[in-house]
């Protein structure tokens, strides 16, 4: 029962807590053998169906069933299962909203990939690498765009001075996923500077930790609640709780900011607090001084930024130098604020890379990581070098409640592709995977060969094409994503094209807006025997639910012959046979469809004459005598004249023009004409003795009569010449 | 066939699947409304909403009213006048609905609505209000022309032809009160006279079409100055005016079908929209003498927007990588237009 493996965690899919009763269906009907017990379909959206199906119990029993409890469904019942989906940052109209926008970003890129195999061939190894990493960063920063969150918080254009934090956009984690594989495979240019790289990156993210763990940011968004109400924050202890904190993250701007807000700064206070204000200032102009190695220099970001190693390491040295002055200075002595002189002392041992202080002032083992980087190694290269500084970071402080960006970067930080890509699948989905996998293997020899290898567990595709078919077939599932499923199936070359022709032919061809966008797919990727086959199914959909006009449109674009012909012969058996004022109208507009193709023109010339024939015919009848006997007897004699008019239908028209032959006036053939008639009548007789004649559905004495006033028209005819 | 820079485009994702979008004349010269007609595939919910655009520094959408349809939207028109604005949209199930629209209070009033079985059989796939909004023609594949007559607070319908789905219906647009054209499969057209018994006054067949391949009206419009011209989209692409005065030679605007226009054709897809752009036109007045067809905007299958005119080379005016469904100039100011595109949002676009 549902309600029961929502409280189990070992469940295979997801399942939402939020709806506690699923909606049942109850069956009335038993449905007859052979029919499983249990049947699981996919309904509407992220819908699943599972049924229940009864068996027919032995009659007495169930009937005593029946009678006893009337809310028991006799047939079984349909349980409608909603799943959650795998990530609850974003919902199904965000993933839409991402799946579209990812669409160009991706073919873009798999375009310049051929383009760039296309050159390559031609002249061996000659390919731009400089101009293929830019092609990498450009997918990577259009991705990148589109996963931010589309509004922005109202920001005041007045500035408050007492907010420290500031939150530019709401942060999500498919956005901070994206961002460090980006920072690690994707954007070569920054590698030296990757250490400086994550600092900006968990200034960014750090709030995102908040939700599992407390965090600097965490930290300082409850110290920004009690700013407002503090009179002299220098006496409290959180205000150097979290300026040191801040430190140690490198976060300067909110450092320096925070210490401005020391209570030596009043204009009241200036005078009596003079030293101490100067210990503050120092400490402050210290901080934005850092010297950091950067590869760009950005606004927001203090400090003095440096290209080279050199650069940087000498003035390092003479940064260090100066706060090691400070240290010793003997203004500390007649600072008489103990708070602050402690405070100061303390931001002045996280500058100088007091690893104690570090580990007590930074929450979990990335933010102490960051601290290790910007104070303790600040030269600290290369990704082994990482790696295990990380790990010793995580044995101080080790994880206790595992967020899913963790998993992701312990992966990226071991080199470890496949872990990588488990932590991608599983805490993102299979979006994230289609997407990052062109990060991976972009410049990573290892991780080509890993990910482009078939393999024979996987049916001979690789892992790259795996994740992509599994990322099609998500699209495909849902009526508004399936149209640029086709995107990610063509750049599958083993088994897209198989897929992606399913795809199509399981849209529905009911009306033809929908058939022309499939259709448009098709002739996109140039499948055009699909679109013929497709064609052919709409055409006799819409023939069997009688529009036949449609019907006819689609199998003439689908060049069916077969079934135009079937059509054709159908009209064939209204020959000879009385028609009505409406059904002739029917029959007349069909023959004005067919007509237009070309290619069975025999059948449908027969067919005009025939109708003209028929036309004048129904004139003579309605009384409208002379000229239209007159005009239907030169098309009569047109259509026996004419070799492409069958034979059995000889008989049939003579007979429809019975009352012609016998007209009371004067008769209205002449000697060749009816001659001509005569002699078909001749070879009609010998063609009965004939095995293979088929015999017209008309009275017996039909040939009898038509005889019969040929004959007496022949003797009119002889007698008026 | 670069997009000209001088226009400020704005997008509005809406999460639904949008199958028409509308201009609504406001009450006010400063206020613009938008009509939509929206399907929701997860809960399988159709609705008409009205909608306000705000164009402050952060454009914006805003819901005024709503309206829920029993199936999915086909065709929405609006009558253009300014006390009463009338909403008429046709179903995929064969219905049609009149919704009054209250400019002053923005709201959506009272409801009429034919839901007669005999009306249609199977979707409506045309429709058209006359401009005073007192009578709609609706017509489909099953090959049906019905005249709505809407009353004071009754609506009552006639059958105007009944081909019994040997020809299907795609698009309607009135030409003068009593006057309307269809267009078809086959690229064909239909001149209607509604005081002439017996349905078709004149016809035209789109032989014309290459090969084998033909194609289907999706669109058609008249202008309000030249009643006897009147263009149609369809098909690869194609863009043709017709004239009654010569009615078996159609003017090619755009289309793959015809050689010499293929190569500078804007589509090569089904264009699902076309309307006069009569913002173009005011541009370039000097040269329009009467004999020419006035430039047409469409958008296609593949996702352009562009200006076409006879004898000259296309203007895109947007370029998307999904399709654009559906458009509408703003008659009060034909620099506005708005498009609905596949990828569940709304363009507006101001041209300067």
């Amino acid at each position: 029962m549902p309600g029961l493996l929502s409280e189990n965690n070992n469940s295979l899919v997801p399942f939402s807590p939020e709806v506690r009763d699923p909606i049942v269906y109850h069956l009335h009907n038993t449905p007859k053998p052979p029919i499983s017990r249990l049947s699981i379909s996919w309904s509407r959206g992220n819908c699943l169906l599972v049924s229940f199906f009864r068996t027919k119990l032995p009659s007495s029993e169930s009937d005593t069933n029946a009678v006893e409890n009337p809310n028991e469904e006799i047939g079984g019942k349909v349980v409608e299962v909603k799943l959650s989906s795998e990530n609850g940052e974003v919902d199904d109209v965000q993933r839409r909203k991402i799946a579209y926008d990812s669409v160009s970003p991706f073919a873009l890129l798999q375009s310049h990939k051929i383009s760039a195999a296309a050159l390559s061939n031609m002249s061996l190894g000659s390919s731009n690498p400089f101009n293929w990493w830019q092609h990498i960063m450009d997918y990577s920063k259009d991705i990148k765009a589109l996963l931010e969150n589309s509004k922005p918080p109202p920001s005041s254009v007045i500035e408050d001075p007492m907010e420290v934090l500031q939150t530019v956009e709401e942060p999500n984690s498919l956005k901070a996923a994206w961002e460090l594989l980006e920072i690690f495979y994707a954007d070569k240019q920054a590698q030296p500077w990757l250490p400086e790289r994550l600092v900006d990156w968990l200034a960014d993210y750090d709030s995102l930790l908040s939700s599992t763990m407390t965090t600097v940011h965490s930290k300082l968004v409850d110290l920004q609640k009690e700013l407002v109400n503090l009179q002299a924050i220098e006496d409290d202890p959180k205000y150097w709780e979290g300026l040191s904190s801040a430190l140690a993250v490198g976060w300067l701007d909110i450092v320096v900011k925070l210490l401005r807000l020391h209570g030596s700064y009043q204009l009241d206070q200036l005078g009596n607090r003079e030293t101490e204000n100067g210990l503050v200032e120092a400490v402050a102009v210290l901080v934005s001084k850092m010297p950091r190695m950067r590869s760009e220099w950005n606004e927001s970001i203090l400090g003095e930024c440096f290209k080279s190693k050199p650069d940087f390491m000498k003035s390092w040295e003479k940064w260090r130098g100066q706060i090691a002055k400070l240290e010793c200075s003997a203004f500390w002595v007649q600072c008489d604020h103990r708070q602050t002189r402690e405070g100061l002392k303390n931001l002045l041992q996280i500058m100088l890379g007091n690893s104690s202080i570090l580990n007590t002032v930074t929450c979990h083992w990335m933010e102490l990581y960051i601290s290790n980087f910007l104070y303790v190694r600040p030269f600290t290269m290369g990704l082994d070098g990482m790696y295990s500084l990380a790990q010793k970071c995580m044995q101080v402080k080790p994880l206790s409640n595992t967020h899913c960006l963790m998993g992701l970067i312990l992966g990226i930080l071991g080199d470890n592709i496949e872990v990588v890509l488990a932590e991608c699948s599983r805490s993102f989905g299979p979006w994230m995977v289609a997407h990052a996998i062109e990060l991976l293997t972009a410049g990573n020899t290892q991780a080509e060969v890993l990910l482009h290898e078939e393999r024979y567990n996987l049916g001979g595709i690789s892992i790259e094409e795996l994740h992509r078919l599994v990322y099609a077939q998500v699209l495909s599932s849902h009526p508004l994503t399936w149209q640029i499923a086709p995107v990610y199936l063509t750049s599958c070359t083993k088994q897209g094209m198989g897929l992606l022709e399913i795809l199509l032919y399981k849209q529905p061809v009911l009306h033809n807006q929908l058939l022309l966008k499939v259709l448009e797919i098709c002739r996109l990727y140039d499948l055009y025997s699909i679109s013929s086959t497709i064609m052919k199914i709409a055409g006799v959909y819409h023939w069997k639910h009688g529009r036949k006009g449609s019907g006819v449109f689609w199998l003439q674009q689908a060049q069916d012959e077969v079934r135009l012909n079937k059509i054709a012969q159908q009209l064939f058996d209204f020959v000879g046979k009385p028609i009505s004022d409406t059904s002739f109208k029917q029959w007349e507009g069909l023959i004005e469809l067919l007509g237009s193709e070309a290619r069975t023109a025999g059948g449908l010339e027969f067919l005009h004459k025939y109708r003209d024939f028929k036309k004048s015919l129904q004139q003579v009848q309605d009384g409208k005598a002379r000229e239209a006997a007159q005009q239907a007897i030169e098309s009569l004699i047109l259509l026996m004249k004419n070799p492409s008019t069958p034979q059995r239908f000889w008989l049939p028209l003579l007979h429809d023009s019975l009352m012609l032959l016998n007209w009371q006036e004067r008769p209205l053939l002449n000697v060749s004409q009816t001659n001509l008639l005569l002699n078909k009548l001749q070879d009609l007789s010998i063609a009965r003795l004939l095995p293979d004649y088929v015999e017209a559905d008309l009275p017996t004495q039909a040939l009898g009569s038509v005889r019969l006033a040929l004959a007496t028209n022949l003797g009119r005819v002889i007698l008026e010449e | 066939m670069d997009v000209p820079m001088n226009q400020e485009i704005h997008k509005f994702p809406q999460s639904k699947y949008i199958n028409a979008v509308r201009w609504i004349s406001p009450h006010s010269a400063f206020e613009k409304f938008i009509a939509m007609a929206l399907h929701d595939t997860d809960s399988d919910v159709s609705s008409i909403e009205i909608h306000s655009l705000n164009l402050s520094n952060q454009p914006n959408l805003n819901l005024q009213s709503s309206w829920c349809s029993n199936s999915r939207v086909s065709s929405l028109k609006v009558s253009q006048t300014p006390n009463k604005q009338i909403i008429a949209a046709s179903t995929f199930e064969g219905s049609l609905h009149f919704l009054f629209f209250h400019p002053v209070d923005v709201s959506l009033d009272s409801e009429l609505s034919v839901t007669e079985k005999s009306f249609h059989s199977g979707p409506i796939s045309g429709i058209d209000l006359l401009s005073n909004g007192s009578e709609c023609v609706t017509l489909g594949e099953d090959g049906r022309v019905n005249l709505v007559n809407l009353g004071d607070s009754r609506l009552n319908y006639r059958r105007v032809f009944d081909s019994q789905g040997l020809v299907s219906y795609t698009a309607a647009k009135w030409a003068s009160p009593t006057e309307f054209v269809t267009g078809g499969l086959g690229f064909s057209l239909q001149w209607w006279d509604k005081r002439k018994p017996g349905g078709v006054v004149s016809q035209f067949k789109g032989g014309w079409a290459s090969g084998n391949t033909s194609g289907i009206v999706h669109s058609v419009d008249i202008h309000q100055s030249r009643k006897h011209v009147c263009v149609a989209g369809g098909s690869l692409g194609t863009v043709f005016a017709w004239d009654l005065r010569w009615p078996q030679q159609p003017i090619f605007l755009s289309g793959t079908g015809s050689n010499e226009l293929a190569a500078h054709s804007p589509s090569a897809s089904e264009v699902w929209e076309v309307q006069y752009d009569c913002y173009k036109q005011s541009s370039s007045i000097s040269n329009t003498s009467s004999a020419r067809v006035l430039p047409v905007l469409m958008c296609s299958e593949d996702g352009v927007l562009a200006v076409v005119e006879q004898g000259e080379e296309p203007i895109d005016v947007l370029v998307e990588p999904c399709a654009i469904n559906s458009l509408d100039i703003n008659p009060q100011n034909p620099s506005d237009v708005i498009c609905s595109l596949e990828w569940e949002s709304v363009a507006f676009i101001t041209r300067q």
